[in-house]
């Protein structure tokens, strides 16, 4: 649902980092304890409470208690204990979907944030106008739909597309990207870095502008070039937002479904069969006892990439954090 | 790379003589330009390129020997992806779920957001991590059991099953939370001492301030709802309800090889958010700004 269209993280990162949490809470002075409103509020809270407990915190439930039964249309349901977890853990298909999700990420990440980083550290030196230009620029892909995007890039991974028009230019290629487990994957994790590269510019950019010129000035007088300065001042200084910007991106990138489902559909030979892909294909092949599988294997994702998440929120909310 | 490292070293060195400060500050900001011209062309090339084909004829676009401009500039494709009923009618339906989805996401998460962040009240912590908690949930987690869910409530195949379960937000509500919490508290005292209640603080002193937030918080939920994909797969399946990014999608395994039409019906489903950022451009580059990383 809306947790699945990635758009909805956007504001969900600009949300998450915000290092001068605690500080502002302190400031800003609570309601009054003689102001004590509990009417008004719960009927405030209402709507959000009981639409969240019927479509978040209910399927949850559900789907806990489900992977402990087995499912048929045509006997009772059967408890079978951590049965469905066993399958899930022996199932090669499930650890090789985890290995291409680890290394989709292992791609996505890490070049979208050095990439990021650069346009970043760019955009800080421009002027006014032009900073707000490029601003605007970068994050124009953000808004473009992983459908949108997919479709886009399979048109431009064409045999007499655009991406083997500049390999021939190179007098290399033709190169059946999508068609070619060795290529079908990083072909694919070029239109996730894409995607992802206008928040995570602007999330840098604001982090950027925090750190004081007069560093970066006596660096200079030191002698320091771009790339020293970059890892002497501005990558210790931004600790937090590339811890934050990493571990969110990571749990993003791993969790990646649209692209290869459109895209290759876990092809070829399932190398791009990311876990989500994995548990889509399994709750939709229909097989006797998929939907305790599926249901049991998003389970298993949900409680290592839910603490990595819970983790890293407590890690920025927390006052260590706040640092610089 | 190597134009940062230029750019950057130079600007600060641009004090001495001011003869050969006024060229070193001409070279610098012709450096800075050309910069900002590749990053862009780079960055939105893709895009660009979904636009050209949309003009390409259906021989044209995949033609090889290659080319890179249509031989003639026909917006034929365009025209023919309006005047498919499916498409027109998928961005109109899309649309229309989208403001719903949209104004009702406001109302109910700023509501929270409010009470979360002003008004104290029994077990507040409590209702505060039931709020957040779905934060951490990942939608596949759910997907299944909310499918179940939906079927259940008889929503299959409605607009409701687009709107309804997404609505209530926690990132949504969270981000306004923050906003709430840096307010300040002067106004709303003196509201409460002229006799003005909770709900009259919040609809005419918040909400009329809130309009940078809303704007923010408000085009997170329009994309949400316009660039969904796997949801309106797994619980849509009369065509009068399709969504535009299922219609491309099934295109796409259709009718896969007519490129041409499917990059103009790409390029115009795509226009509506962009649009809606280019209008809103300064609130979104500020929206890191209100959230308080600054």
């Amino acid at each position: 649902m809306s947790a699945l269209a990635p758009t909805e993280t956007i504001t969900g990162q600009i949300a998450g980092v915000s290092p001068g949490l605690k500080r502002r809470r302190a400031r800003a002075p609570r309601a009054a304890k003689h102001l004590r409103s509990n009417r008004t509020a719960y009927l405030m809270l209402a709507p959000m409470v009981i639409l969240l407990a019927i479509f978040v915190v209910w399927p949850l439930i559900y789907a806990i208690y489900l992977s402990f039964f087995k499912i048929s249309f045509y006997k009772g349901s059967e408890f079978v204990g951590l049965q469905y977890y066993m399958f899930v853990l022996q199932d090669p298909k499930f650890w090789n979907s985890l290995r291409v999700g680890i290394e989709f990420a292992a791609m996505v990440v890490p070049i979208g944030m050095v990439i990021a980083l650069l346009i970043a550290s760019f955009i800080k030196t421009l002027s006014k106008r032009m900073a707000s230009f490029m601003k605007v620029t970068v994050y124009v892909p953000a808004v473009v739909s992983t459908v949108v995007a997919s479709v886009l890039f399979l048109f431009m991974y064409q045999d007499q597309g655009v991406v083997n028009w500049f390999l021939s230019l190179l007098n290399a290629g033709p190169v059946a990207w999508l068609n070619n487990p060795g290529t079908a994957l990083p072909a694919i994790a070029v239109p996730a870095i894409w995607l992802g590269l206008g928040i995570t510019t602007l999330i840098m950019l604001a982090g950027l502008l925090d750190i004081p010129d007069s560093y970066y000035e006596s660096a200079e007088l030191d002698g320091a070039g771009f790339f020293k300065r970059t890892f002497y001042i501005t990558i210790p200084l931004l600790k937090n937002i590339l811890l934050y910007l990493f571990v969110t991106g990571f749990t993003g990138a791993i969790q990646m479904l649209d692209l290869p489902l459109v895209m290759t559909n876990g092809g070829p030979v399932n190398a791009t069969t990311t876990p989500n892909l994995f548990i889509f294909n399994s709750f939709r092949a229909g097989t006797p006892y998929a939907t305790s599988f599926s249901l049991t294997t998003a389970l298993l994702l949900f409680v290592v990439l839910g603490l990595i998440s819970v983790l890293v929120f407590r890690l920025i909310n927390s006052d260590k954090a706040v640092d610089g | 790379m190597s134009t940062l490292t230029d750019t950057n070293t130079l600007s600060a060195a641009a004090t001495p003589s001011p003869a050969r400060g006024l060229r070193r500050g001409d070279r610098n900001r012709l450096l800075k330009l050309i910069g900002v011209i590749l990053i862009s062309i780079s960055v939105l090339f893709p895009l660009a390129w979904m636009a050209i084909a949309g003009f390409k004829g259906k021989t044209e676009v995949l033609r090889s020997p290659f080319q890179f401009f249509p031989d003639m500039w026909d917006p034929k494709n365009y025209i023919a992806i309006i005047q498919d009923p499916q498409f027109s009618r998928a961005m109109l339906v899309t649309f229309g779920g989208a403001l719903i989805f949209t104004a009702l996401s406001l109302a109910i998460n700023s509501m929270a957001a409010y009470a979360l962040a002003r008004l104290d009240f029994a077990f507040k912590r409590f209702w505060w991590v039931f709020c957040i908690m779905p934060m951490f949930v990942p939608g596949m987690a759910i997907l299944l059991t909310s499918f179940v869910v939906v079927a259940q409530l008889g929503m299959l195949d409605t607009l409701a099953v687009l709107i309804i379960p997404g609505v209530a937000s926690a990132v949504q509500m969270f981000f306004l939370r923050q906003f709430y919490l840096n307010m300040p508290v002067a106004v709303e005292e003196a509201a409460l001492i002229d006799g003005a209640s909770r709900w009259q603080i919040f609809t005419k002193i918040f909400i009329p301030q809130s309009a940078a937030v809303f704007v923010v918080v408000g085009i997170g939920s329009y994309m949400a709802y316009w660039n969904a994909y796997v949801w309106p797969i797994l619980t849509i399946t009369s065509p009068d309800l399709m969504q535009i990014q299922q219609f491309l999608g099934n295109f796409r395994s259709d009718r896969g090889n007519e490129w041409g039409l499917l990059m103009a019906g790409s390029t115009i489903a795509a226009l509506p958010t962009i649009i809606l950022v280019l209008f809103f451009q300064r609130y979104i580059v500020n929206g890191v700004r209100i959230s308080g990383i600054k």
